[in-house]
């Protein structure tokens, strides 16, 4: 299943230079644990992308992605010898990420912080330092392709930091919620019910579009 | 079905999420109501729209940034403190500062000195709540949650120790290395804290009690256990001078023959070399013959031989 996370959660990654075998990759956790630096920053190039990416998307503002990727990647290194080898290391590891996304989006939310670049220079600044993989659009169609994009993020915004935690893993991660479910560390019906609470305010923020 | 069932389901519906059996319930239902295929193929444009979201790669040089900044925070995380005091030196050094920001980064490394250096007793900065040895028996440790350590200074001319760490409060814990709690901290701290620094330095302050059995203990399980190879060797050689016993043989044989770094093997086998027994020669011969790294076979050999003699 953890392949399944990883390969699922890379489904929008450019390709990596390689992708170790279960062995392999055991054997850098192995090594990681008994303090080789070398083989924990091995394992962090593994996965950092999908990591960066994850969190570029929950909190848009590149500092804030920055600070979230720091934090989780510190609480792997911090938690690593707890780690049992007969689990798989990526399922623990996006545990890991998903909890410090969680605690970190609550934390946010609570500051009244958590939502989409409202000024023109917070949009700007947003698009300078992340690159749009789509191709090139005439000015009217980016310009109003742009004003979707910012109305998505309003209304993602909205929810509260769970349901927006499984909207973003099940309708643009495609993970499975019972995957999300271990994720998240909850049961697959609670996320079923955030998933319907979810969708339940995007109707009704996004109707007009509709 | 009827109609709010279906909708209770549409959602995981469209997601293909639902058992074969609701999904072919569904799609019957579907087949006989117009406004429920409505709210399906609404719920189909919502869809249509949230794909409009721009999907946005991390840029090369946030994904550098990104990389660069944990490198530094994981290089503190493993020097501790000294890397940290090094890190409030370096801009003072080397790079010109804001007149206000000078004074403080001065305050807070005069704060450090004071606290180093000063007097045992009575120079706790204010703010800090200290816990003095003789209130000590007042803080209930068992229960104490303690989410980081510090610091921990030992103080060679008295032979004690301050330790300050963080609980519900930070606290600073002081008293002799002989008092029982402070003991309970310091074992802890060498057998769990995360931080391999503050390990280090826990079990250097403890090397002068390091015939204390608790002590002892945690510096045989710091050796044998310990993720950090560094700490290992600290603590190998905060006990290689205790009274051998089958303890310490098996810790050092352990060490010998199972440590991944060569480097604690080489120094288990010069403290095995001085104590070598009928249970001690056959495995450095075993390790002499087959030890994947050769300047350990070769110390092994050395050691096989000066035995023969």
């Amino acid at each position: 299943m953890a392949d399944g996370i990883c390969l699922e959660l890379a489904g929008n990654v450019p390709e990596q230079p390689s992708r170790l075998s279960g062995v392999d990759e055991l054997a850098l956790v192995r090594r990681a644990q008994e303090g080789d630096r070398a083989a924990f920053d091995a394992l962090v190039r593994l996965y950092d992308q999908n990591v960066l990416r994850l969190a570029l998307r929950l909190v848009r503002s590149p500092e804030e992605a920055r600070d979230l990727y720091q934090e989780a990647f510190l609480k792997v290194y911090r938690s690593l010898r707890h780690f049992r080898l007969d689990a798989r290391f990526s399922t623990w590891l996006y545990r890991v990420v998903m909890n410090v996304c969680l605690d970190y989006l609550r934390r946010q939310k609570a500051r009244k912080e958590v939502q989409a670049p409202e000024t023109e220079e917070g949009e700007q600044e947003y698009f300078q330092t992340v690159a749009d993989d789509r191709p090139a659009l005439d000015p009217e169609r980016a310009a109003h392709s742009k004003e979707i994009g910012r109305r998505i993020q309003s209304a993602l915004s909205r929810l509260n930091t769970r349901e927006r935690m499984v909207f973003e893993l099940k309708h643009y991660q495609g993970l499975r919620l019972r995957t999300i479910g271990e994720l998240c560390g909850t049961t697959e019906q609670t996320v079923k019910n955030s998933l319907f609470r979810a969708t339940q305010k995007l109707r009704l923020e996004l109707g007009d579009l509709v | 079905m009827n109609c709010r069932e279906f909708e209770e389901s549409l959602t995981l519906f469209l997601y293909e999420e639902l058992p074969a059996e609701r999904r072919t319930a569904c799609e019957a239902h579907l087949a006989g109501c117009g406004a429920c295929r409505s709210a399906l193929e609404e719920l189909r444009r919502l869809h249509d729209v949230l794909a409009q979201r721009p999907r946005r790669e991390p840029s090369p040089e946030l994904m550098v940034e990104c990389r660069q900044a944990l490198d530094e925070a994981l290089n503190r995380e493993q020097l501790g403190w000294r890397g940290l005091v090094r890190e409030w030196l370096s801009p003072l050094r080397f790079h010109p500062m804001p007149r206000v920001a000078m004074a403080l980064t001065l305050v807070v490394f005069g704060f450090g000195l004071g606290w180093t250096l000063g007097p045992r007793a009575g120079r706790v900065p204010s703010g800090t709540p200290a816990v003095t040895p003789s209130s000590l028996a007042g803080v209930d440790l068992e229960n104490m949650r303690i989410s980081g350590i510090s610091r921990v200074a030992p103080d060679p001319r008295t032979g004690e120790v301050r330790i300050t760490m963080d609980a519900e409060r930070r606290v600073i814990l002081e008293g002799s290395l002989d008092d029982p709690r402070i003991q309970q901290v310091l074992v802890y701290a060498v057998k769990s804290y995360d931080n391999p620094g503050i390990r280090r330095d826990t079990l250097d302050a403890l090397r002068a009690r390091s015939s204390n059995p608790k002590v002892r203990g945690a510096m045989l399980y710091a050796m044998r256990h310990d993720p950090n190879a560094g700490v290992r060797l600290e603590a190998l050689d905060a006990v290689r001078g205790l009274e051998w016993d089958s303890d310490l043989r098996l810790a050092f044989l352990d060490a010998l023959e199972h440590d991944a770094n060569p480097g604690v093997r080489v120094a288990a086998v010069d403290v095995l070399a001085t104590h070598a027994d009928e249970t001690v020669l056959p495995v450095l011969q075993r390790v002499a013959a087959s030890d994947s790294n050769r300047y350990v076979r070769l110390k092994c050999a050395s050691a096989v031989r000066e035995l023969g003699r």
